[in-house]
């Protein structure tokens, strides 16, 4: 089956668009499991692509086929106008990988490391410090970045794989879930650094489960499931069908058990439901009401707080995907939960 | 690009990670060197001058062997494991160069227990060696070999099973091959299965080597571990270039 929901954003040039790293593969995993299943993506110089999907859902494997770690059974994976399948040293010279999994530096200092990359990467001695020096302080490393590596957190670990990912970079750069582990006011500056990568001209791959945050970065998000394209488009094209709908959260009062019913106003669509939070959509036009329901219910204790808040492509996401894959959702108050 | 320029940094990289460890490399290479003369020693009592200078001249073969054959895929199983590996396969560098590279560490890293090897049988047993020039170039090929074949085996093995199989190695290196002894003690098939394989070929190479009056290599030896070299960089190439 070949699935084309190949869009692109139209502010590039033909001329240029000759020239962009161009996927299009069909994989199928050995003894018959499908991994993915014709997906076809373009990433633009100048554009940051988002690749979202649940664990397993074939994204890990789409970045290892584009540096030639795994052969895609068919398709074509297109760097520069040059197949990244028949030539993946050339594919390797262009595009540069964060993977998913921490690189292990121990021995080395992140700094070191980020300018032995740089350099192994073809970077001149003299811009590679200049260029590491900046990335350092644009993430706010700098105090750890000529600390041993076996002292370092996984956040700052993360962060060192970005740079040396990034010190010098491919006209193609994939970012492979680059926020783990990382602390919330370092994430916004790791975004910009994201959003900088692509303004200075390379095309980003940036694969995430971190759907709330890319959402400020990206210009074109591809969903995936199931190894195929669910959907693919613009931010606010994906948003287009939630435009005129909120989404409204409570956090519940300490005596609603986990049993206990919520009593939505009619015109709230249920959406989730855990032990602490409840979530609903609502048209625009009945959000009035339902900050008077949930002021009510705030008064007699049954909701702590409340709020309400334009549809995001989380919510998009969670849609299309179904409830039971949805990552971000995952993350919500269930710390520990016990089921006896 | 220039590939030297690729591969030399890609050694400091290997080199400077491992350097915390290579103290501990070098006090194992020791304890392995000491061990095997003064431990062969122990075995065979007050050996004859031909015994001795045959265990002397052993015993820097042992250190080089043990190794390539074992520390060299030891580690790359490691890397295999901790995800290094992959990541370095995603370098813009070509396969060829990070092998070369990576063989190049491995076969520096042999020498200095090979040279304690020597000093601790000299020691050990007072033998008179006559060391032809050549031996520099004999120890770097001997070195080369044994950490292209360990290098080869965890290429293409599981990390588990290219773990095992160096303990397993180990005690054939030790024990079952005609490094300390000569050939003809062994049964009769186990002569003729170290005519194809490469340990009594390196054993022969470092003993003409470091006592050129006594030993030759014959060139039959040369031959074999030519093969060995050109099918275990081959396969161990193949095993980096291969794509899941």
């Amino acid at each position: 089956m070949y699935s084309s929901v190949h869009r692109t954003g139209g502010n590039y040039g033909a001329e240029r668009r000759a020239q962009h790293p161009r996927i299009e593969q069909e994989v199928r995993g050995r003894r018959g499991v499908q991994a993915n299943d014709g997906i076809d993506l373009d990433v633009l110089p100048g554009q940051v692509v988002g690749l979202l999907g649940h664990n397993g859902a074939g994204k890990t494997t789409l970045v290892n086929q584009v540096v030639g770690l795994v052969r895609p059974d068919a398709g074509a994976i297109t760097l520069d106008g040059i197949d990244a399948v028949a030539h993946p040293h050339i594919a390797r010279q262009r595009t540069s990988i964060q993977a998913q999994a921490n690189v292990p530096i121990t021995g080395l200092t992140p700094r070191t490391a980020i300018q032995l990359v740089g350099r192994i990467r073809g970077g001149r001695r003299r811009d590679v410090v200049a260029r590491t020096q900046a990335l350092v302080d644009a993430l706010d490393i700098a105090s750890w970045a000529d600390t041993p590596s076996q002292k370092i957190s996984g956040g700052m670990a993360r962060l060192t794989a970005f740079c040396m990912t990034v010190v010098v970079p491919g006209r193609l750069v994939v970012l492979d879930e680059p926020t783990n582990d990382v602390d919330p006011v370092r994430r916004r500056l790791l975004w910009d650094a994201i959003r900088h990568l692509a303004d200075d001209g390379a095309g980003v791959l940036l694969v995430t489960h971190n759907v709330r945050e890319a959402e400020r970065v990206v210009d074109h998000l591809v969903i995936l499931d199931g190894g195929r394209v669910l959907a693919a488009d613009t931010p606010a094209g994906l948003a287009a069908s939630t435009r005129g709908t909120l989404t409204v959260e409570l956090d519940l009062g300490a005596r609603i058990g986990p049993d206990t019913a919520i009593g939505w106003p009619a015109a709230v669509t249920p959406t989730t439901r855990d032990r602490l939070r409840a979530a609903g959509t609502v048209a625009a036009e009945s959000a009035a009401d339902v900050v008077r329901w949930a002021q009510d219910q705030v008064q007699i204790g049954a909701v702590e707080r409340y709020g309400l808040a334009a549809a995001s492509l989380e919510d998009v996401y969670i849609r299309l995907v179904g409830p039971d894959h949805a990552p971000v959702a995952a993350e919500a108050e269930t710390a520990l939960q016990v089921v006896a | 690009m220039n590939t030297a320029r690729q591969g030399l940094l890609l050694l400091q990289w290997q080199l400077r990670r491992s350097l915390p460890y290579i103290p501990l490399l070098v006090v194992v290479q020791v304890a392995l060197a000491v061990a095997t003369v003064v431990g062969y020693g122990l075995l065979v009592g007050t050996p004859s001058p031909d015994v001795a200078l045959y265990l002397a001249t052993g015993a820097p073969t042992i250190t080089l062997i043990t190794v390539g054959l074992v520390m060299t895929p030891q580690m790359l199983a490691q890397a295999k494991t901790e995800g290094s590996l992959d990541w370095m396969r995603t370098l813009p560098v070509p396969r060829w160069t990070f092998l070369a590279s990576d063989l190049l560490m491995w076969t520096l890293i042999a020498l200095p227990g090979m040279v304690l090897g020597v000093v601790a049988g000299v020691l050990r047993f007072n033998v008179n060696l006559s060391i032809a020039p050549w031996v520099v170039l004999a120890a770097l090929l001997v070195s080369l070999t044994s950490a292209s074949v360990g290098y080869a085996m965890a290429s293409v093995l599981p990390p588990m099973l290219a773990q095992l199989l160096t303990q397993v190695l180990i005690f054939v290196v030790l024990l079952f091959s005609p490094v300390s002894y000569p050939a003809s003690r062994m049964p009769e098939w186990l002569q003729t299965a170290h005519q194809f394989l490469p340990i009594e070929p390196m054993a022969q190479l470092v003993r003409a080597g470091l006592a050129n009056a006594s030993f030759t290599v014959p060139g039959r030896s040369m031959v074999v571990l030519g093969v060995w070299v050109c099918v275990s960089v081959a396969a161990a190439l193949t095993a980096l270039r291969r794509r899941a």
